[in-house]
């Protein structure tokens, strides 16, 4: 999950960080909360804002509420502008880049840092990337001192107390809300201390079940601000918990792997066919999840015909027979379909559908050629 | 002889009487992969299609040789799990669940790296040398003996390759699924190095996913060291940027993760690239004349 700025501020300043002092606006009327001079800021969850205009300073009320009407009617690469950050603005001296997160590659947390912090990182780290500072933090023995006081180092900075202390704050909000990304771009050294212009955490949903009130609470606040209509199949799929991504097209796709999804997906492509849909259901899928999956997918009126492209491992073909039968007993549907069944238990699978007159093959590039064709004959 | 596993690899059934574990042990039993024991914490004494039950991985390797533990542990469990593997000592972990915290991988892959374990996975369908031995999910009937090494990221897709090599005639030595990502204990790269110097295997098929640049990393790998031919298959050429496909890993964020530099990437290092399961038997027979 990635967290909108103010709610990676605030769980920074749980902890103890310091941050600008700030009020979340959503309307106009909410000015009246803000003390000017003020730095406006569209809590939208992509980088770039500076460039992308979002981010502007105020010197007083009176001009204020056009700028925050404005913004509130903008959008920032595809993502409506829902609420703004007003924030104190800070005095800053110098501009420094940390961040801590899971290197894929290496299977390892690394702490990075930068005195070159501000909205020109990327470039920085394209450009002269001896300018960032890296750290491995192995997992067996977590972070010491003397790394950070290498970093500090490297980094110049003169109260290496107070940065070390930031750092270990930043490393224990990491653990304990199992984090995958902490980032903060600026922090700003004032003449009061380090304090975090902006941040950027992400939180593993993995480890949802461990902070279950937090996950909670802090979707609830984003879907509260979110004004974009969802489609019913996007409500179904987030509800059933269903990995579903729309394309936009009119073949519905259902695979019980993502692998095989995605071949099947290249496959439609590739003849012709315009997806209309991703949708996996895991390798551990059932009856039940079946039917549910079926239900997401056809929900979307765009659907001419549907592939259910299954090849069972973990998944048995029994179950998922079972689960389509039972859907098309439910439901009264037309959009017709098209099965590829094979692997584990399609013995038993295939001929469960055979008997409820829907028919299953084998081979991908037949099931693919047919809904090709039948999506165009519709 | 094949990679990771062979005919007298002796296996362990982590998560043994639940059912997927049970029904899985089953199978594997069935399919001639040596099962000595199986362990599930509260269920020790009893005893499952003949094989005996113990509640911890240090009574069940007591007085027996362990190669390899397959684990069908779910993910919340799945940490203390793969640690107490590890720390009895085995050299090989299947970690099949999928959805295993980001940080509880990192201490497990940090702890079998100090202990001189290979772990395969999570979200993994494990591993099968056709004919000989199977630590993993596979619907076996889609696989037989020959001499195409398979690596993949998506368990789905080496079972659709493998069909279709099959029903050409053309076998496996070893299939290898590493994993649905974003964190991979065993990577491609590594396969890809057992697989050069296996001698049982001729050549080497690579299922790669959009997301994450592992395909670059064995790219680099098969232009400086490998001289058995590659063929790659990159899927999810049809991926919008940001979406999730199903996998944890399979999610284009840059420029490196999109199935269109990976390929360019693979092509440049000299893989012949196939555009769908179908192609591959053909480009197999191109490298055999």
């Amino acid at each position: 999950m990635r967290l909108l700025e103010f709610q990676a501020k605030r769980l920074l300043a749980e902890k103890g960080i310091s941050v600008p002092k700030g009020v979340l606006i959503t309307s106009p009327e909410d000015l009246q909360r803000v003390s000017f001079p003020t730095v406006l800021k569209a809590q939208v969850p992509v980088g770039g804002r500076g460039k992308a205009g979002v981010i502007k300073r105020l010197e007083q009320l009176e001009e204020a509420s056009s700028v925050v009407y404005e913004m509130l009617a903008s959008t920032v690469k595809g993502h409506p502008v829902e609420a703004l950050m007003a924030e104190e603005p800070v005095e800053v001296c110098t501009q420094l880049y940390v961040a801590y997160l899971i290197d894929k590659q290496v299977n390892m947390p690394l702490l990075m840092v930068s005195s070159a912090g501000g909205i020109d990182i990327e470039e920085v780290a394209k450009r002269t990337p001896e300018r960032i500072i890296k750290k491995y933090i192995d997992p067996a023995v977590g972070v010491q001192d003397y790394a950070i006081r290498s970093l500090a180092k490297a980094l110049e900075i003169k109260d290496v107390w107070a940065f070390a202390d930031l750092i270990l704050k930043i490393c224990a909000i990491f653990q304990e809300k199992d984090a995958t990304l902490i980032e903060i771009n600026p922090l700003a050294l004032t003449p009061n201390g380090q304090v975090a212009l902006d941040a950027k955490i992400l939180l593993d949903d993995k480890a949802a079940y461990r902070h279950q009130e937090l996950f909670d609470d802090l979707e609830a606040e984003q879907n509260q601000l979110e004004r974009r209509t969802k489609s019913r199949a996007e409500e179904l799929s987030e509800k059933g918990q269903i990995n579903y991504v729309p394309l936009g097209g009119d073949i519905g796709m259902i695979a019980d792997g993502a692998g095989t999804g995605m071949i099947t997906l290249d496959m439609i492509h590739d003849a012709g066919g315009k997806p209309a849909n991703f949708c996996e259901m895991g390798g551990m899928a059932n009856a039940e999840n079946m039917q549910r999956t079926m239900e997401v997918v056809l929900s979307n009126d765009h659907v001419k015909v549907l592939i259910i492209s299954l090849i069972g491992g973990l998944t048995r073909m029994d179950e998922m027979a079972e689960g389509i039968v039972q859907y098309l007993k439910d439901n009264d549907q037309s959009v017709p379909i098209v099965i590829r069944m094979c692997g584990t238990k399609s013995e038993a699978g295939i001929p469960m559908l055979r008997e409820s007159g829907v028919d299953a093959y084998e081979d991908l590039a037949t099931i693919v050629q047919i809904a090709v064709e039948k999506a165009k004959e519709l | 002889m094949a990679i990771l596993i062979d005919e007298n690899t002796r296996v362990l059934v982590q998560g043994a009487t639940g059912s997927v574990g049970s029904f899985q042990a089953q199978i594997m039993q069935e399919y001639g992969t040596k099962i000595v024991a199986g362990v599930t914490p509260g269920k020790g004494g009893r005893k499952l299609h003949g094989i005996l039950i113990y509640d911890l991985v240090e009574e069940a390797v007591q007085g027996q040789q362990v190669d390899a533990v397959i684990s069908f542990v779910p993910a919340r469990f799945a940490k203390d799990a793969a640690i107490e593997v590890i720390g009895s000592g085995i050299r090989l972990l299947v970690l099949t669940a999928e959805g295993i915290p980001e940080q509880d991988v990192l201490i497990v892959l940090r702890y079998a790296a100090i202990k001189g374990a290979t772990v395969l996975g999570p979200d993994t369908p494990g591993v099968i040398s056709p004919g000989k031995c199977k630590l993993g999910v596979h619907p076996h009937t889609m696989f037989m003996g020959g001499p195409v090494g398979i690596v993949s990221k998506s368990g789905s897709l080496s079972y659709e390759v493998g069909r279709v090599l099959t029903k050409n005639g053309v076998g496996q030595s070893t299939v290898v699924g590493i994993g649905g990502g974003p964190i991979w204990g065993l990577s491609q790269e590594a396969v890809l190095e057992m697989f050069e110097k296996d001698p049982e295997t001729e050549v080497i098929v690579l299922l790669g996913e959009v997301g994450g640049r592992q395909e670059h990393d064995a790219a680099r790998f098969i232009s400086q060291y490998m001289n058995k031919p590659v063929i790659a298959l990159i899927v999810g050429r049809t991926a919008p940027e940001g979406a999730q496909m199903g996998h944890a890993g399979a999610i284009i964020e840059g420029e490196e993760g999109t199935a269109a530099s990976k390929i360019a990437a693979l092509e440049k290092a000299g893989a012949m690239i196939a555009k769908s399961s179908l192609d591959i038997p053909g480009l197999i027979k191109k490298i055999g004349e």
